[in-house]
């Protein structure tokens, strides 16, 4: 935590932890294998083994680990939710990243010593919101949503009392996060109970006249012409006809990279930065936290941003500052 | 193999598939069951991660190379096979690439979504399966090359392979420094050959560009005799 800038790492498996851990994370943040955490996708997370197994590697290299129970607990079933919270105070991880009031109370009341922090899933982005899981649940970080400009970050950073943690690469949701309904609307489940949004079970590629289209259920979502970038198979992310016209109506296929900014995020006060992407490999892991800590070493040594050249894997092969820089206002 | 769409990369792996065209797969069969006995010694949670899926099987097609291969992985009796021909072959989906993709892909060294954004995976059937052993094979850390060559030297008789073993792993280094240098010439090759055609390409590309961006020209005449006709019939309406 003596970094100027904590980079907070993704690991979707214990190979992505270790190249995670060896690139110079300072955190790994992972989910068990179930709908406890919004990256329950197949053959990915990890068992409690390996969570343990996992923990020793990282804190023996001065890496911790954090560990994100942060859906929303299905009516009438808390017990798994609860079961991950008890688990991780047992196993020692060194905190949980929670969404919801209830497993917050519950993570409070009975481990009042297990680090909490607010997941991005529960959309806290003004000083009323935050100050309120402060008060009522004694959480020491805050992961703010991805709809804040560097200026709001740094007026919101003056009027609470809790460490921020920001997105700075990787996928990019465009909506309220914890509240969209898309998926669910296409497909019955959705990232905020069942932890995967457009649930791979649920896509199909197929190739028609040269072109890849994707079908996330009933709906078709894109066409990709040969030899042009594709993206995720969310409908966020689909290429819809209107008046005529196919275009992306809420986000094109790109990936968010923050790199160039983080001077002006660490003069606005923030604590952490987070990588997205547990649902990738160990080499996207590998990659993409070995350029972030070059950056942020340059940053605490207060020189320039060196380029990353992490364009080759971007969703899309684009990338966007997103809502950092609000460039349509 | 399999795939009417994808275009292989001009490489020594397509040269050498060609080659080997007339050979049949199965003479592949007793070392890819090897290969597949001894990564799963060495890893014998290889597929346990797909243990909520059953025994799936799938189909993993490189596209430069005139075979396929069929992966069974049951958790407890994993097996390879190399096809000829997806005749026949029940698979649940199938994952088409370039073989050293699929190879870095295996080994962990490239990231499955990138390959896919790039288009240069193409995935068909069930996408719950593949990811799912995408996740799997990501998260077990095989190095093919090491594999290979621990059970090369497994199977020396027990007096030569222990001083066996650095000179192999010296040949195997040189192997894949020659077979880089082979696959970086033929990419020289490739561009060389291809690159007047490039440049037409190109050239067209542009004046369809500037074409696009010109206005529209529409003859005169035409015009001006529509106009007049037009406002004859404003005056002749004008009359009535």
């Amino acid at each position: 935590m003596s970094a100027l800038l904590e980079l907070v790492c993704p690991a979707g498996t214990p190979a992505s932890l270790h190249g995670a851990v060896e690139n110079g994370a300072d955190a790994v943040y992972l989910g068990f294998r179930d709908e406890t955490n919004a990256r329950n996708f197949p053959g990915l997370n990890f068992s409690r083994p390996e969570l343990e197994d996992g923990l020793l590697f990282a804190h023996d290299r001065g890496c911790q680990v954090f560990l994100a129970v942060n859906t929303f607990p299905e009516a009438g079933n808390p017990g798994p939710w609860h079961k991950a919270i008890d688990d991780a105070a047992a196993l020692g991880v060194d905190c949980v990243i929670l969404a919801d009031i209830g497993l917050l109370n519950y993570a409070a009341t009975h481990h009042p010593d297990l680090r909490r922090h607010l997941s991005v899933q529960a959309s806290a982005s003004n000083p009323d919101s935050i100050n309120f899981y402060v008060d009522a649940f004694g959480v020491k970080r805050v992961v703010l949503p991805r709809v804040l400009s560097i200026p709001e970050i740094s007026d919101l950073n003056k009027q609470i009392a809790v460490e921020t943690e920001v997105f700075v690469f990787g996928g990019l949701c465009v909506m309220a996060e914890g509240r969209c309904q898309l998926s669910s609307y296409a497909t019955g489940q959705s990232p905020n109970i069942n932890g995967v949004c457009s649930p791979a079970s649920h896509v199909r590629y197929e190739e028609d006249a040269g072109n890849m289209v994707s079908k996330l259920g009933d709906f078709t979502i894109n066409a990709f012409g040969e030899g042009e970038p594709a993206g995720y198979p969310t409908l966020c992310k689909g290429r819809f006809v209107t008046a005529g016209k196919a275009s992306y109506l809420f986000e094109e296929p790109t990936s968010l990279n923050a790199a160039s900014m983080l001077p002006e995020l660490a003069k606005a006060g923030v604590t952490a930065l987070k990588i997205e992407g547990r649902q990738r490999g160990r080499a996207y892991v590998s990659q993409v936290v070995a350029a972030f800590r070059r950056a942020a070493d340059a940053v605490e040594a207060g020189e320039a941003v060196p380029e990353l050249g992490l364009e080759n894997i971007t969703e899309g092969q684009a990338k966007t500052s997103g809502a950092f820089n609000k460039s349509w206002r | 193999m399999f795939s009417s769409t994808m275009i292989p990369p001009f490489s020594p792996v397509l040269l050498g598939g060609l080659a080997a065209r007339g050979l049949s797969p199965k003479i592949l069969q007793p070392a890819l069951r090897h290969a597949m006995k001894t990564i799963f010694q060495r890893h014998p949670d290889l597929f346990e991660r797909l243990s909520h899926m059953g025994a799936p099987v799938y189909l993993i097609d490189p596209i430069d190379l005139p075979l396929a291969f069929v992966l069974y992985a049951d958790v407890h009796n994993p097996e390879i096979e190399a096809v000829r021909s997806a005749e026949g072959v029940n698979a649940c989906a199938t994952i088409r690439g370039p073989l050293l993709s699929l190879l870095r892909l295996l080994e962990g060294r490239i990231d499955g979504d990138a390959l896919f954004f790039s288009r240069e995976l193409v995935i068909e059937g069930d996408t719950e399966a593949v990811l799912a052993l995408r996740n799997t094979v990501d998260g077990v850390e095989v190095d093919v090359m090491e594999e290979i060559l621990t059970a090369f030297s497994a199977n020396l008789p027990r007096p030569l392979s222990a001083p066996m073993s650095a000179p192999v792993r010296l040949v195997a280094r040189l192997g894949q420094g020659l077979f880089a240098r082979a696959a970086d010439d033929l990419s020289i090759l490739h561009t060389a050959l291809t690159a007047p055609l490039q440049r037409r390409v190109d050239a067209q590309a542009a004046q369809l560009e500037a074409l696009k961006g010109a206005p529209a020209r529409t003859p005169s005449k035409p015009r001006a005799k529509a106009n007049q006709r037009t406002l004859r019939e404003g005056r002749e309406g004008a009359q009535i």
